[in-house]
């Protein structure tokens, strides 16, 4: 197994290097210069100085050579030094540390209900297939899958506001810290997105329950008078657990870097945000480095699901997946 | 007796008609209330705490709080400009030298005293940057010829050229008082770190979230400030802001809102809340890039701008946008604009629009465009007033036959495109972050400035600018301008469009405080107070 985890880690660096420079060179493509936007040439009454501006591009580095701009940011990441962002001058670790643990938090918590929610649905659903139950999950589940988070968030606040002149705090405070401030401010965020992934998961739930609740060991399970919970539980959902496994830990990954408009309707100061308006501005160490992140948190979910699935199925194994590798 | 008698009736008469003024006076008179922290949402997030480094009202409005300026513009009295640690001012004859006397007995929250050393390096990195520091407004003090600082409490400023908006430009917001100890050790200290001598002291700001100040209890302004400390809500996204007001969770938004969010604010918290419209120093219009044809002719970007009815445009763009008013090149409630007649005699600005659009026609006829033509306008992918307004000039061109592309770039790509000229027209506003001098609003029409980015060139625009920039008795220096302005309108060098207004929003609880027409200023509170809730 160890083996099979050194294999999966030492093949990382390769697809994160060339992550980091296919993004370097897009970056370069998109015409634009977060010098100019230094200078305020998108604010009123902002003045480009042409000497000003070659002062700026030398002050970042900008007037370098590509090839040496590259190279020595990935001499910098050998070195665990990410950079420093070109917005605002602080080494872009530490902007990633402000706004790592609530995107963290969002994350995983909204998995977490989504999760809490999709599988007793979606089993639900599967086992009283075609009734009231059934429908109900379905309208749910559809409605989750339709509704766009941004307009769920966005009426969450404004029937918060409105009825209850109400709305979440605008600063974060960590769990630890402050249990209750942190619930009061987050609570609506993760209900809003996890009830989104919770939809894809429920659909996904029901099927795949239905499809092996028509194989033949259910079959034989009920002829040998198991018990109802007995079957679906341990026969059924435990294998249809599989593709559930993978859109959870694919949802999760997603959301890391994903939570751009959950953050800007909820006014979060989270990952996702930070990504966007890096490529706005062309802070091009910040987003080089939160691809690198996000492209990172990818790679090390999908590993884990991978691991997952030996747990869920013992007829994989890591001998198998090495012997499927050759 | 007799004189004790009528000394007692006019006593009387003195006593009830000033005391009938008294009343009245007390009732109109609220005593300022000690307490009460400031919640602000502000519109952008801070690139550095350094304002003299960066160009964003995003630093100067929360950070103003924290400084102190030589000057400042009254915050009573717009546009006056009044001493802040300067306590006079003396100019000599020729307007060549100005003398400073500063306050004695400033302290910054170091405990340090701030002297005229202090005041020499914080000017001095702003007008002569060393290597490593940035100075995006040097250019409105290429007047000055040296800063000294000859005595403990004494400044003076040595000038190249009278330059009559010299004072104006002195107290542009964001030029705050540093300590020269920390400049010395290190020009960029205050990208990070904040030492002022202002009424509030910073007290914590987390990157991306919120700035927070409290009160500085040894203020050197005595009594001031009354509130207890001011919280800036970093919240980038207007509709958030707007839910953020309604939610009462912040009481003031300093930028501006759209019309229809300040509508439902207002709808909602009724009279808890003013929604202050202030004629803020905008134009939005159409820079020209003449190096390209047919823009080259006057003819047709004469053409151009007889198809747009502005008269109408304010009809249709107020209620959704913030342009509301028609003008010339300086903003139209200034003493710099040309009257109302003498508007209307200019190309674009008749009243009489079937008119303008027959002779537009007949323009572009001669310049060999009967049919029109096509081309693109270039814009900013922001809605308000950007694309609206590029919305409007593209429907009112299609009556003269001329069919604009509409090219919506992000704020990168369209400052790019607009520095290299990659552009036929372009939707591009200026204006003015203090009081709107002609100086810092007209440059851009002159020959080789950095921001005449359509590259026009009229010498007898550039000999009235020259002229106006060095005229220190102001009625001639309005005549100048005028002329200036009936110059590029009437050469339609701009496809002017219209200006703009601000509408703050902010509870009613806070008192002593009306917005000045740049967001950039008056943003100290050291004067203002909350009322109880």
């Amino acid at each position: 197994m160890w083996q099979y985890i050194l294999k999966r880690v030492l093949l990382m660096i390769p697809t994160l290097l060339g992550v980091a420079l296919v993004v370097f060179l897009l970056m370069h493509v998109v015409p634009g210069d977060i010098a100019l936007l230094i200078l305020g040439a998108g604010e009123q009454g902002g003045d480009v100085n042409l000497s000003e501006l070659e002062k700026v591009r030398h002050k970042l580095g900008l007037d370098r050579p590509l090839y040496v701009q590259f190279f020595s940011w990935v001499w910098g990441i050998v070195r665990l030094d990410f950079g420093n962002s070109l917005w605002t001058g602080a080494p872009v670790i530490e902007e990633v540390c402000i706004r790592f643990p609530l995107t963290f938090e969002v994350a995983v918590f909204a998995t977490l209900v989504s999760t809490l929610i999709a599988i007793p649905l979606g089993t639900l659903a599967a086992i009283r297939q075609d009734t009231w139950v059934d429908y109900g999950v379905r309208v749910v589940s559809i409605g989750g899958l339709a509704i766009p988070n941004f307009w769920t968030g966005i009426l969450l606040i404004l029937f918060l506001v409105i009825y209850f002149e109400w709305s979440p705090p605008l600063v974060f405070v960590p769990l630890w810290e402050d249990p209750w401030e942190n619930i009061k401010q987050l609570f609506w965020p993760i209900v809003t997105v996890g009830y989104r992934n919770a939809a894809v998961s429920t659909r996904l739930t029901r099927s795949a329950v239905l499809e092996i609740m028509r194989e033949d060991y259910i079959r034989t399970a009920w002829a040998k008078g198991l018990r109802e919970f007995l079957v679906v539980v341990k026969h059924t959902l435990k294998n249809a657990m599989l593709p559930v496994i993978t859109i959870i830990g694919a949802e999760l990954a997603f959301l890391m870097g994903g939570l751009v408009v959950t953050e800007t309707v909820f006014t979060l100061n989270g990952l996702g945000r930070f990504i966007v308006d890096a490529i706005l501005r062309r802070d091009i160490p910040v987003v080089q480095t939160m691809v690198l992140l996000t492209a990172f948190i990818i790679v090390f979910v999908n590993l884990i699901v991978d691991l997952f699935y030996a747990w869920l199925d013992p007829r994989i194994s890591y001998r198998t997946a090495k012997a499927s590798q050759r | 007796m007799r004189h004790l008698k009528v000394g007692a009736i006019l006593l009387s008469v003195v006593m009830l008609v000033g005391g009938l003024w008294a009343v009245p006076l007390a009732l109109g008179q609220e005593q300022p209330r000690r307490g009460g922290i400031l919640r602000v949402a502000l519109a952008a997030d801070p690139p550095s705490l350094d304002a003299h480094q960066e160009q964003t009202f995003a630093v100067t409005q929360p950070m103003s709080a924290v400084y102190n300026n030589l000057l400042v513009i009254d915050p009573h009295n717009y546009p006056k400009v009044i001493g802040d640690v300067a306590k006079s001012w003396k100019v000599s004859g020729d307007h060549l030298t100005y003398t400073f006397t500063l306050h004695e007995g400033i302290k910054f929250h170091d405990g340090s005293e701030l002297t005229a050393a202090d005041v020499k390096a914080s000017w001095d990195k702003v007008v002569f940057p060393s290597g490593g520091v940035i100075s995006p407004r040097r250019g409105n003090y290429q007047m000055i010829k040296s800063i000294e600082a000859p005595e403990g409490f004494t400044v003076i400023i040595r000038l190249h050229h009278p330059s009559p908006p010299f004072l104006t430009h002195m107290a542009h917001p964001a030029n705050f008082i540093y300590p020269k100890k920390y400049l010395d050790t290190d020009p960029n200290y205050f990208k990070t770190r904040a030492v002022g001598s202002g009424p509030f002291k910073l007290k914590n700001y987390v990157r991306g979230s919120y700035v927070e100040m409290e009160r500085n209890p040894d203020y050197w302004k005595k009594g001031l400030p009354y509130l207890d400390g001011l919280t800036y809500f970093i919240i980038t996204d207007t509709s958030a802001r707007t839910t953020a007001l309604r939610s009462s969770r912040v009481d003031v938004e300093l930028r501006f809102l759209p019309p229809v969010d300040v509508h439902a604010i207002k709808q909602q918290l009724g009279d808890k809340i003013v929604a202050a419209k202030v004629q803020s120093i905008g134009n939005f219009g159409v820079t020209v890039n003449v190096g390209k044809k047919p823009f080259d002719d006057e003819r047709v970007r004469k053409a151009l701008t007889l198809a747009i009815d502005r008269y109408d445009a304010v009809k249709t763009l107020s209620s959704i946008t913030n342009l509301e008013l028609v003008g010339d090149i300086m903003h139209p409630e200034s003493q710099w604009a040309l009257s109302k007649e003498e508007l209307e005699k200019l190309p674009g600005f008749g009243r009489d629009h079937a008119a303008n659009l027959r002779e537009a026609k007949r323009l572009l006829a001669e310049a060999g465009f009967p049919n029109g033509f096509r081309t693109v306008l270039t814009n900013r992918n922001i809605k308000m007033p950007y694309i609206d307004l590029a919305v409007y000039l593209i429907s009112s061109w299609k009556k003269i036959g001329v069919e604009a592309e509409h090219k919506v770039e992000e704020t990168a790509t369209w400052s790019q495109s607009r520095l290299n000229r990659e552009f036929a027209l372009l939707v591009d506003p200026y204006g003015s972050t203090t009081v709107g001098d002609p100086d810092e609003m007209l440059d851009k029409y002159v020959t080789g400035q950095p921001e005449n980015w359509g590259r026009m060139s009229d010498p007898v625009v550039d000999d009235l600018f020259a002229l106006q920039s060095k005229e220190m008795n102001e009625a001639k220096r309005i005549q100048l301008v005028r002329q200036m302005s009936r110059r590029v309108l009437g050469k339609a060098w701009r496809i002017h469009g219209l200006w703009t207004t601000r509408l703050e929003v902010r509870t009613a609880r806070l008192r002593n405080y009306e917005p000045l027409p740049s967001h950039w200023n008056n943003r100290r509170f050291e004067d203002v107070w909350l009322t109880a809730k």
